[in-house]
């Protein structure tokens, strides 16, 4: 395992379009780091760039302690795992794992071993014969995720390994390959547009928005202290609520105010929170609570309530946030400000 | 989504989609049943008279005697079978030899084709020279030019090759060099490659394939399909070539046998001559048949990806 550094990374595309500014992270040994952000944040090319699938505009990559923005893919000690599997259809389940170790000319009975190895942990023992036309999606992916393994590499780079996955089986994939990470203790980097999957699989995650960091830190601290109003917003599902703050009558015009939709309490203010009154646009039941969509003036918010609270569609109700639940943002420029004066 | 349709006798549900536009409740109006039924058994009768019937004549005649050839050439067999035809086109024209020629001239063909097209369709594809556009510009260029243009000068080409001297005229190369400059194949060989899908070339450059690994190990073993395509067009454009072999191999005893059977058609009995083209036909038709199942069938990607 190695760490991975990028010094004020950057990458143009001729055309014009900077698909990554300035990237400047750390990511530690043994680390799993998630890269995530919405379709086009640059957080696909940055694991490219990673990789050397993609040439590296400014700045400098290390792994470990060597800068590799020169040298080439199979000379940086990493392994990939891509989002269509990009298996060799032509390949068995055995050859497609052997097929980078044999390429650097591993003795054939340490090829059959860590082939061996690869399949008991990923449980393909029984379909190493078999081609990948023959694999239901769940086995292609775990194929996949054993040809990186094999390969014992300093660092794994996974983009979106999950998302052609149906919910299950991303869930029951989630886990395994976040057990097989801690297990190996190799550092990754994971490439997600899935907040939940970025919150529930990261040690550290790196929201990216048109190619530049918005913020870098573990899953509570976006989740309790982020840093503008788009991680705010990105990270939790629903998403916070952000709001004037002079609408709530909590702060001035310059500044905005967040909270989350489980901190929003049905009925008068009560200990020093602040209230205010919605109408009820729709109620989602979801079993063991009720997501609100609620109207403040011309101002949707969510409320995630207890299923026992029933509000009727468009009615209006006195709802309450507590202050410390509250963050607040500049109005311009979205970054978090302080309480205010 | 693919809708399902339920056949009766509770046999296994088929995709509407490989119902063709004809849909199954279609079929059951008598209209439709008898009218374009009818169409497609009178298509089928025209198209099996017309594409094998003079294949099967060829065939019935190879092994009737010369006079019922000549005086019943549609009757079947009037006075019995003749095999001698067969045997006496393998002594008397000496088949075997020319069928040995037309194969070494079509393999060679063949490989100097794949060589080509492969790598140059690769190069063009997958590797990307800076000047990759202004090169495939030119190939497709050179398609809108009539192959008789390029007669006059191919021969002079091969009577004196620049830079190596001597000649090529009496040698199988004077065949094999020409037929790898097809730009068709590069291009059809490269609108294939171009459709591979690049995370697989990108797994491998990862897994440590270099160009030539990548190309032998990876790109060729997805591509059979095309392969088979560029080998069946190769073949049989090489086997019934007659024009510039008869230029470049004017020695008979290198000759293959669309040239030579012409040229022996007046010295030898209709029969025996008929049994000859038999034997020169038969060898593609069967090669054909062989191979056109494991060439052509399914595209080589199943379960690459995600679909």
């Amino acid at each position: 395992m190695a760490a991975i550094r990028f010094n004020g990374v950057s990458k143009v595309y001729a055309d014009g379009t900077c698909a990554v500014e300035a990237l400047d992270l750390e990511i530690g040994e043994g680390e799993f780091m998630v890269f995530v952000g919405p379709s086009g944040c640059g957080k696909t090319t940055a694991l490219r760039m990673v990789a050397g699938l993609e040439q590296i505009s400014g700045g400098e990559i290390l792994i470990g302690e060597r800068a590799v923005n020169d040298v080439s893919p199979k000379d940086r000690d990493i392994a990939m795992v891509f989002q269509n599997y990009a298996l060799y259809p032509h390949m068995t389940v055995a050859q497609n794992l052997a097929f980078g170790l044999k390429l650097r000319s591993l003795g054939r009975a340490e090829i059959d071993r860590r082939v061996r190895d690869a399949a008991a942990a990923l449980d393909l023992q029984d379909h190493l014969e078999r081609k990948p036309k023959a694999l239901s999606g769940g086995q292609r992916q775990r194929v996949a995720l054993g040809r990186a393994i094999v390969r014992e590499p300093a660092a794994f780079l996974m983009d979106e390994p999950l998302s052609n996955l149906d919910a299950a089986l991303r869930v029951q994939t989630r886990a395994e390959i976040l057990g097989l990470q801690k297990r190996l203790g190799t550092t990754t980097i994971y490439v997600t547009h899935d907040q939940v999957e970025a919150m529930t699989m990261g040690d550290r995650i790196a929201v990216m928005r048109r190619g530049v960091l918005q913020q870098l830190g573990t899953p509570e601290e976006l989740y309790t202290r982020p840093a503008n109003t788009f991680v705010a917003t990105f990270i939790g599902s629903p998403a916070m609520n952000v709001l004037p703050a002079a609408a709530l009558g909590i702060g001035p015009d310059s500044l905005l105010a967040g909270f989350r939709p489980e901190h929003v309490a049905l009925g008068p203010a009560a200990d020093g929170h602040f209230s205010f009154e919605a109408t009820v646009e729709v109620v989602e039941y979801l079993g063991d609570e009720r997501i609100a969509h609620l109207r403040l003036g011309e101002r949707p918010l969510v409320a995630k309530l207890a299923v026992e609270q029933q509000l009727e569609r468009g009615s209006t109700a006195t709802f309450s946030v507590a202050p410390r639940s509250t963050i607040f943002f500049d109005a311009r420029t979205g970054a978090a400000s302080g309480a205010p004066v | 989504m693919t809708s399902l349709r339920i056949r009766r006798g509770g046999r296994a549900p088929v995709p509407e989609a490989t119902q063709g536009l004809v849909l199954h409740s279609d079929w059951q109006r008598p209209s439709v049943r008898w009218g374009l039924g009818g169409a497609q058994l009178l298509l089928l009768v025209l198209l099996v008279v017309g594409g094998l019937g003079p294949i099967l004549w060829l065939a019935k005649s190879a092994i009737t005697p010369t006079q019922d050839t000549l005086i019943k050439p549609i009757a079947v067999f009037p006075h019995g079978v003749d095999l001698s035809n067969l045997s006496n086109a393998w002594t008397q024209v000496d088949v075997g030899r020319y069928l040995l020629n037309t194969i070494e001239i079509a393999a060679g063909s063949w490989l100097s084709q794949i060589i080509v097209s492969t790598t140059g369709a690769y190069a063009l594809s997958v590797l990307r020279p800076k000047w990759g556009s202004l090169i495939m510009g030119a190939l497709l260029t050179t398609l809108f030019v009539p192959s008789v243009v390029l007669l006059v000068p191919l021969y002079i080409e091969v009577v004196h090759p620049p830079l190596i001297g001597g000649s090529y005229v009496n040698s199988y190369w004077a065949i094999w060099l020409p037929a790898g400059a097809s730009a068709f194949n590069v291009v059809l060989m490269k609108r294939f490659f171009d459709n591979l899908p690049r995370e697989i070339f990108e797994a491998a450059r990862i897994d440590g394939a270099g160009p030539l690994r990548l190309f032998i190990s990876v790109v060729l073993p997805m591509s059979k399909p095309i392969l088979g395509v560029v080998s069946i067009f190769a073949v049989l454009a090489s086997w019934k070539d007659f024009l510039w072999p008869l230029l470049v191999l004017t020695d008979a005893s290198k000759q293959p046998l669309s040239v030579r059977l012409p040229t022996i058609q007046g010295q030898t009995d209709l029969g025996v001559f008929l049994a000859a083209m038999l034997i020169a036909c038969l060898v593609p038709i069967v090669g054909f048949l062989v191979f056109q199942r494991s060439f052509l069938r399914g595209s080589g990607l199943g379960g690459a990806l995600k679909g």
